[in-house]
């Protein structure tokens, strides 16, 4: 498994919820339907200004699964975990996964 | 279909819920919600403050609590939720309350309820048991303990039947741990296996996701850990206050994992539960429904209003002998028809019955607040101020136009306040008593201390930080840093050090929050015998039950409140009282002692009535007006003693206007001036409008009082007077001023008054409305005021005796030395057979020629030198209470080896009392240094057995069976003075300052009894003790510091302006000996003040000032300084005073 911060493109159906990747200038599309999760951040570590009213996405960040294969053409499927920062409105890929996603 | 939340902790679960139930309910409402549930951990104490904001947003209220349970051994076990029922006519709400207080019954004070004791509580149908994601049966499932995680679910369904809910949450964390989707789905197909109905929560923490990082900071304030040494974080900050669609889109993906249908059911399922529980305000809790004791219990056998009423009137001859008639039936007419209406009699009897059973107990007691407006509470005993005689306005206390219960205070004496409470349990029963709690919450310290430990910071640099936080709160911890000198070098670091920026954030994050209960300092619930089906109650410090509800909570709870106050000046005129009684046994001894021409206030056995003492002593004046007021109610602080000195008072009205004036909101505004100018006739006095001169005249045409406002009010729109106390509660109220403003404008138009007198008019109003003081209040303050004054002019060392004895004032007991000395009485010391446990008056037999006092004492009294003050063993450091039992109970001693023998002492405290010499008049041919280095040579207290005496046998003298070392040495004066300090913090034999004579040698130093001598503009420079530091607020934000030193031939008040305290920095709080430079400021006949210009610690010789510093060119001038009532121009309004002083609680006096 990589580790990346690597940024990307994900639009979404207006519930949040990811529908199509643009990923190193290749559009993707989703086999499965995509699995979320938040995870744990350590802000104080980071020396973040932790001001009142800063909002969400110091304490935990949203993680999709997705499992994407190439929208216009045949290719391999892959597992990718991908992030929204909400403080910087951008997504960023998290992840590649070697193996494929484990249900929840 | 809205989503209701039936799991929410609000910032009262404290050290874990971040929002106040106003937000909660806010929140909840803008969502949508049509109810919103509260379910703090282990009370109640929000519960009252989220049922009014739920009625405010027009959203309904249901009521819960999270709770341990406790296992067979007493321990916690996972904890639980417990909804009361509601629609009950108040069954599930009662059993709510019960089960709380049960939960804080247990041995070892561990909060819970065990599984025996829950079932009882289910078994009456009146609660719902939710298990969710914090129960024991989750705890299974997270350790993949699934057939046990079963076996615990069917064991609640076996225990609750159908009083019991699975709740499934989910925050989405992480696969494996808590709240995850997937453990969340493990509970919801255990429950649906044994067939339990499952509902759905958000567990909420905070009301929005904002609250996430104040949870984590709250996390490790409460197990004591930094953030990275936190064993349990939670999972996500995902426990915030979710929208209804949010919420569904949950249930949705639960059902994806769980079965298709089973969303809609979760759903359905909560709905179903929130309309169970949803409470009737009025029907449930009884909303804003007074409840007063039983008839039986106030000894009523006849209707409320009609036995008042005679109780009224039947003291009428006692009290009111030579009053007009006429007016007494006219004001009585007044307030029993008020009361009837109001339906209060019962209320007015219980404060009656219990201002009675205080009296019997012999304990002096003092109404306070507006209830001494009312000639019924007058009559009935509870208040001492006759309203008549003060021109007091009944409706600024009770009227037509009010309904809820009104205040009334009662001031006891201080020391026997745990005793009257015990007496209140008695006689009214554990049922219908409590004692009322109080929040506390953070404040600037604790929250800068809590939030760098959460961080991790340095505790030393924390601590520094801490100490220099003076009073402000932490939200304007950062404007602070900015403005105040002594923050300067903090400033510095923190621009250079980003992790002390994030540690001010997470200390704004924690401000306010609550922290913990603790008891009411004066609050007694008096209640009828339902009072524990309507407050929650847990032990408090002194071991009385306490309510869970605090002030805020009484009125709409329909509590009864009353604020037994214990004052100490109350404790120290009762002492004075005793000692006068003890020393002087006669109406004749007395009168003689303390030149009293007139006995009639005297009884037989010396005791003086003070409610016979007539208000018009001149000596008393006289007294005030020297402003050698020290140890005097109200009046001893320097700024007191200030306008004390401007003001002159004459009589006692002069008292009250005194009493009402000095508060930062009419010393910093317009008031004071002109009041002074018209008084003493400097300028011609103005009224806005002939019509309003009969409020205005006792003031010169200043507008002071409450009452005031009430009459301008009802001249100027004639409206009635109760309802003038409604607008005047508007008066500074944003939302509410405008429409008063407008009503104000158009009926004094019909009533024909001219533009310009309405807008004057207005402008005072609105300006001093919010400000003024309620004369009623001032009246009851003023009351002890002039007693303490008339006692410190007629018996100086009673009195002084019993300032000692009960420490009611602001300054430390050293100072009273200083004022001891400078009344010319002795203080005599320490002695092993003269003193005892308390400070008592002693004849002197000693024939010195003392001067007359500098302080005024009333002609005839005995002549200064023949009583002086005994010093008293209670305060000798580390002597214990019961070593001071001893020591009393063994009096007289014959010798050194008797006390050995019988005082049983430490073998420290023997040695502190030789230091101190206690042992002196013991002594024979030795000194007292001989006895200390014997006393330190010794190895035990206790007498070698061979020399103990038998039965019947004396003992022999210590020098002849352990000859002390006759060595000559004797202790300087030095020497002494230090260790009077050490050992009893106060300096008897000389001033502390002495010592520091020498180093100020080559420096022009004026002493404090100079001072008055000296032309307005003088440079001087002054040294001694700091004594009081106080720094009441300005407008404009400009601070003020005033620091008072005490140089033992009296007090210095210096006055710290801003480029003064710029020059001092740090040292202006932290110094206790300082020598200052300044310029004397007259501020009346008999007041000079300085206004400081620079600083030094005598402590740090080789930094103070060379000789020939006054002629030095380059020392400091004084420059501009506000004039005491001048406003400083484009300053704060006197609307954001108002609420800055309220913020950072600087009004102490009350309303």
């Amino acid at each position: 498994m990589g580790m990346f911060t690597e940024s990307i493109q994900v639009s979404c159906a207006p519930n949040g919820v990811p529908l199509r990747v643009s990923w190193n200038g290749c559009d993707y599309r989703l086999v499965a339907e995509p699995q979320r999760w938040f995870e744990r951040r350590k802000w104080w570590d980071e020396n973040l200004r932790i001001p009142r009213g800063i909002g969400a996405g110091l304490v935990d960040y949203e993680i999709w699964r997705l499992e994407i294969t190439p929208a216009m053409s045949r290719g391999p499927m892959q597992s990718i975990d991908v992030s929204f920062d909400p403080q910087s409105t951008h997504w960023r890929l998290i992840r590649v996964n070697q193996e494929m996603a484990i249900g929840a | 279909m809205s989503f209701t939340h039936l799991n929410v902790t609000s910032s009262y679960s404290a050290h874990y819920g971040v929002s106040s139930p106003s937000q909660l309910a806010a929140t909840a409402r803008a969502q949508g919600a049509d109810a919103l549930a509260l379910t703090d951990r282990d009370g109640l104490f929000g519960a009252v403050k989220h049922v009014g904001a739920c009625l405010a947003e027009g959203i309904r209220p249901i009521l819960g609590v999270n709770l341990a349970v406790l296992d067979d051994a007493g321990k916690p076990n996972g904890r639980i939720i417990l909804l009361a029922r509601g629609n009950a006519q108040g069954h599930g709400y009662a059993a709510l309350c019960r089960a709380v207080s049960a939960a804080h019954q247990n041995p070892r004070g561990i909060i819970g309820l065990s599984r025996t004791e829950l079932a009882t509580r289910l078994a009456s149908g009146q609660l719902m048991l939710l298990v969710g994601a914090e129960s024991d049966v989750s705890r299974a499932i997270e350790r993949h303990k699934h057939q046990h995680a079963r076996n615990l679910l069917a064991g609640w369904k076996k225990l609750a039947g159908s009083a019991l809910r699975a709740e499934i949450t989910t925050h989405l964390s992480e696969p494996g741990k808590r709240y995850s989707l997937g453990f969340a789905s493990k509970l919801l197909r255990f429950a649906a296996e044994l067939n339990i109905t499952p509902v759905m929560s958000n567990a909420v923490r905070y009301a929005d996701p904002d609250g996430a990082v104040t949870a984590d900071i709250l996390d490790s304030a409460r197990v004591l850990h930094s953030l990275k040494a936190l064993e349990e974080l939670q999972p996500t900050g995902q426990g915030w206050l979710k929208t209804s669609a949010q919420m569904h889109q949950l249930a949705q993906d639960l059902s994806r994992v769980t079965s298709r249908s089973w969303a809609r059911k979760l759903l359905h399922n909560t709905e179903l539960l929130a309309h169970w529980a949803a409470l009737d305000a009025h029907s449930d809790l009884g909303w804003k429904q007074p409840v007063i004791p039983e008839a039986k219990v106030i000894g009523l056998y006849r209707p409320a209003q009609q036995e008042l009423t005679e109780r009224v009137f039947s003291a009428v001859p006692r009290l009111l002998p030579d009053a007009n008639h006429s007016a007494v039936e006219k004001q009585l007419a007044l307030e029993l028809g008020v009361i009837d209406r109001l339906g209060f009699a019962g209320y007015f009897l219980t404060v009656a019955q219990t201002v009675k059973l205080i009296t019997d107990m012999g304990v002096r007691v003092a109404a306070r607040g507006s209830g001494a407006s009312s000639l019924v509470n007058f009559l009935l005993g509870i208040s001492q101020v006759n309203p008549l005689q003060h021109d007091l306005v009944f409706e600024r206390f009770l009227s037509d136009t009010r309904t809820t219960l009104p205040d009334i205070d009662i001031d006891v004496e201080s020391a026997r306040r745990h005793e009257i409470y015990h007496k209140i349990f008695d006689t009214y029963g554990l049922e219908r008593v409590s004692l009322m709690s109080m929040q506390n919450a953070y404040r600037a310290r604790g929250a800068v201390r809590d939030a760098g430990a959460a961080l991790g910071i340095e505790q030393e640099q924390v601590d520094e930080i801490a100490k220099q936080l003076w009073r402000f709160s932490a939200s304007s911890f950062r404007e602070a840093l900015e403005q105040k000198p002594e923050l300067a070098p903090l400033a510095k670091r923190i621009t250079q050090d980003g992790q002390l920026d994030v540690l001010i954030d997470a200390t704004e994050r924690l401000d306010r929050l609550p922290r913990h209960i603790s008891m009411h300092p004066c609050g007694v619930i008096l209640s009828d015998a339902s009072l524990l089906d309507r407050t929650p109650v847990q032990p408090s410090g002194i071991g009385l039950q306490m309510s869970q509800y605090d002030k805020h909570d009484m009125d709409v709870m329909g509590l009864i409140k009353l604020d037994v106050l214990g004052v100490r000046m109350q404790s120290a005129i009762a002492y004075t009282l005793e000692e006068i009684k003890r020393l002087h046994p006669t109406a004749q001894g007395v009168a003689r002692a303390g030149g009293h021409q007139n006995t009639q206030y005297i009884e037989e056995d010396g005791h003086i009535d003070f409610s016979k003492v007539p208000l018009d002593d001149a000596i008393t004046y006289e007294l005030i007006r020297s402003t050698h007021t020290l140890g005097c109610f109200q009046i001893e602080s320097p700024g007191q003693r200030e306008l004390i000195g401007k003001l002159a008072p004459r009589e006692f009205n002069d008292l009250i206007i005194d009493i009402s004036l000095f508060r930062p909101g009419p010393m910093q505004s317009n008031m004071v001036k002109p009041y002074l100018e018209h008084r003493h006739g400097f300028a011609p006095e103005q009224y806005l409008h002939p019509d309003l001169k009969p409020a205005l005249a006792e003031t010169h045409g200043v507008t002071v009082f409450h009452e005031q406002v009430l009459r301008m009010l009802h001249v100027m729109t004639g409206c009635s007077l109760g309802m003038a106390d409604v607008y005047r509660r508007h008066l500074g109220n944003p939302e509410k001023e405008e429409a008063l403003a407008s009503f104000f404008r158009t009926s004094a138009t019909a009533r024909g008054y001219s533009q310009e007198t309405i807008d004057k008019v207005w402008e005072v109003l609105s300006g001093f409305g919010s400000f003024g003081f309620c004369k009623a209040h001032g009246a009851a303050f003023a009351v002890p005021t002039y007693h303490s004054a008339w006692l410190k002019a007629h018996h100086p060392e009673a009195f002084l005796a019993g300032i000692w004895e009960h420490d009611p004032g602001m300054y430390p007991k050293r100072l009273l030395v200083s004022e001891a000395r400078r009344m010319n009485i002795p203080i005599l010391g320490l002695d092993i057979n003269r003193s005892t446990g308390h400070y008592r008056v002693e004849r002197v037999f000693e024939s010195a020629i003392r001067p007359a006092p500098v302080i005024p004492r009333a002609a005839g009294t005995i002549r200064p030198g023949q009583y002086g003050i005994r010093l008293a063993f209670r305060d000798i450091h580390q002597l214990s209470e019961r070593e001071v039992n001893r020591l009393v109970a063994g009096q007289p001693y014959e010798s050194l080896a008797d006390v050995r023998q019988r005082a049983g002492l430490s073998r420290r405290s023997y040695q502190n009392l030789a230091a101190l010499g206690v042992f002196d008049s013991l002594l024979t041919g030795t000194s007292r240094a001989d006895t200390i280095a014997h006393t330190q040579s010794m190895a035990h207290t206790h007498l070698p057995a061979k020399y103990r005496p038998g039965p019947g046998q004396l003992a022999l003298p210590l020098g002849e069976i352990e000859p002390i070392k006759v060595t000559g040495a004797q202790l300087s004066a030095e020497e002494v003075v230090r260790t009077e300090l050490d050992l009893l913090h106060l300096d008897v034999s000389e001033h502390l300052i002495t010592s520091y004579r020498q180093r100020l040698a080559h420096l022009p130093i004026t002493q404090a009894a100079e001072l008055l001598r000296l032309r307005n503009g003088t440079e001087v420079l002054v040294a001694g003790v700091r004594i009081a530091t106080q720094t009441p607020p300005m407008r404009g934000g400009k601070r003020v510091v005033f620091i008072s030193l005490d140089d033992g031939s009296g007090c210095i008040d210096a006055t710290f302006f801003d480029d003064t305290q710029q020059r001092t920095g740090p040292l202006l709080f932290s110094t206790r000996m300082l020598l200052i430079h300044g310029v004397t400021r007259r501020t009346g006949p008999r007041g000079i003040s300085l206004q400081a210009l620079h600083a030094w610690d005598l402590h740090q010789p080789e930094l103070l000032p060379t000789a020939g510093y006054l002629d030095d060119a380059n020392r400091p001038q004084p420059t501009y300084r506000p004039k005491l009532g001048q406003a400083v121009p484009g300053g704060e309004s006197i609307a954001d005073l108002a609420k800055r002083m309220n913020a950072e609680g600087l009004d102490q006096r009350g309303a």
